[in-house]
């Protein structure tokens, strides 16, 4: 399976970041294809809600930086897993940037899913969403799953769901094996 | 007599439909209350690090942005990341949040409301409230018949505030407006949605810019890059 992994851990060398390396080296031993992005070490301009890309280069961020990389990477995955410390209570605000990035990947219209109002698709196929999630030392459950449940929301209007969401308090190889299955 | 901060996490910054319902609590605000009140953008640096420095300092703070992929955009991220010294500290303001989204049904906000309040009992604010508004797209661009029942409640908003210390609970319904949509509510919606006049809004501005024909453009599409 292709796995892309997103890093939004902002300290080089920092015990999550060590975590998130060992996540990616035992999916390789699983026969996976993984391909892994820091975003620390890339040039990623947040969203500024122009809407260029869905109404002057529709599918494409009009800025160019890093995001049409991972982007391309990531809806050609079977599974995308969103890496990040827990920062006062919410994944780290490097991943929310590159995510509010992820917008290009859907479409302006509208549809009804669940009689709820969600964004038309743009591909024909989608790839699945995993969470990881490095616990701060003020981090409780309630946090967890609020993070998680905002991130399954997400997933749902990117047209797939989450389909794996897990702290990074267990052998780095168990949450290799879990996300294979579910990839 | 207190002093209302108002921070608009909008990543369009002054232009954002987020500036124009914040600045209709300043007009309610005014109205009862004799205080200061500032308005900082967080797109700008200054501003974002003069909000980092006077957060405490307010008696009342209100963060407004808008929803991005169903949470916080990254630029309010960050500036909740900055807030982490407050986090127990004594005199923290009293804190309230606007969210306003693209959908028009307020569940979609729900999720990020959680958090916000949440957040203020992080940090040990008083919590305010969370004004939540779909159907927030477009603002702007709307004649003032259209929008003023919905500035006229927000500014309402502002005076509870000032009067209590938080928002009104039934004006904060009254504003959310569409919970979610009955069935019968989404199947009329969901046609109106696919047709023309339901689409103009983007068609619209794509054919100003020639980019209707690639609407559906998909450029990472395997069989694009052959």
């Amino acid at each position: 399976m292709r796995i892309t992994i997103v890093n939004g851990e902002p300290e080089a060398h920092s015990d999550f970041d060590r975590y998130v390396g060992e996540v990616a080296e035992s999916l390789r031993r699983e026969g996976n294809t993984v391909r892994q992005f820091d975003l620390r070490d890339m040039d990623i301009r947040g969203c500024t809600g122009c809407w260029g890309c869905w109404v002057k280069t529709p599918g494409e961020c009009v800025q160019s930086d890093d995001s049409a990389e991972i982007r391309r990477a990531v809806v050609n995955s079977d599974l995308a897993l969103l890496a990040a410390p827990m920062r006062m209570g919410f994944t780290s605000a490097l991943l929310k940037r590159m995510t509010d990035k992820l917008i290009p990947l859907v479409h302006p219209y509208i549809t009804f899913e669940g009689g709820e109002m969600h964004h038309f698709k743009r591909y024909d196929r989608y790839q699945l969403m995993g969470l990881l999630m490095g616990a701060d030392t003020d981090t409780d459950t309630e946090d967890i799953e609020i993070t998680t449940e905002i991130w399954s929301r997400m997933a749902r209007n990117m047209k797939t769901r989450l389909a794996f969401a897990a702290v990074a308090d267990r052998e780095a190889e168990e949450v290799a094996r879990e996300l294979t299955a579910v990839a | 007599m207190s002093s209302l901060l108002l921070l608009n996490g909008s990543p369009r910054g002054k232009s954002a439909n987020t500036a124009l319902l914040l600045a209709q609590i300043a007009q309610g605000w005014e109205n009862v209350n004799e205080g200061e009140i500032e308005t900082l953008h967080l797109t700008k640096s200054a501003d974002f690090e003069r909000a980092t420095k006077t957060f405490g300092e307010a008696d009342v703070v209100v963060l407004g942005m808008p929803l991005y992929t169903d949470g916080m955009p990254g630029l309010v991220m960050k500036f909740i990341e900055e807030l982490a010294p407050y986090v127990g500290k004594d005199g923290n303001p009293t804190i309230g949040f606007l969210v306003q989204s693209g959908f028009n049904e307020a569940l979609h906000s729900r999720h990020l409301e959680r958090y916000l309040e949440k957040l203020a009992r992080r940090l040990g604010c008083e919590y305010a409230g969370t004004i939540v508004k779909g159907g927030g797209e477009g603002l702007r661009q709307m004649p003032p018949s259209w929008t003023r029942k919905l500035f006229g409640r927000v500014q309402r908003l502002g005076e509870s505030l000032a009067r209590e210390g938080r928002f009104d609970a039934e004006l904060l319904r009254d504003v959310a407006g569409t919970e979610r949509f009955t069935r019968w509510q989404a199947f009329w919606v969901g046609l109106f949605t696919r047709t023309p006049i339901g689409r103009m809004y983007w068609n619209g501005q794509l054919k100003k810019n020639g980019a209707f024909a690639d609407r559906w453009a998909a450029p990472y599409a395997k069989a694009a890059e052959r």
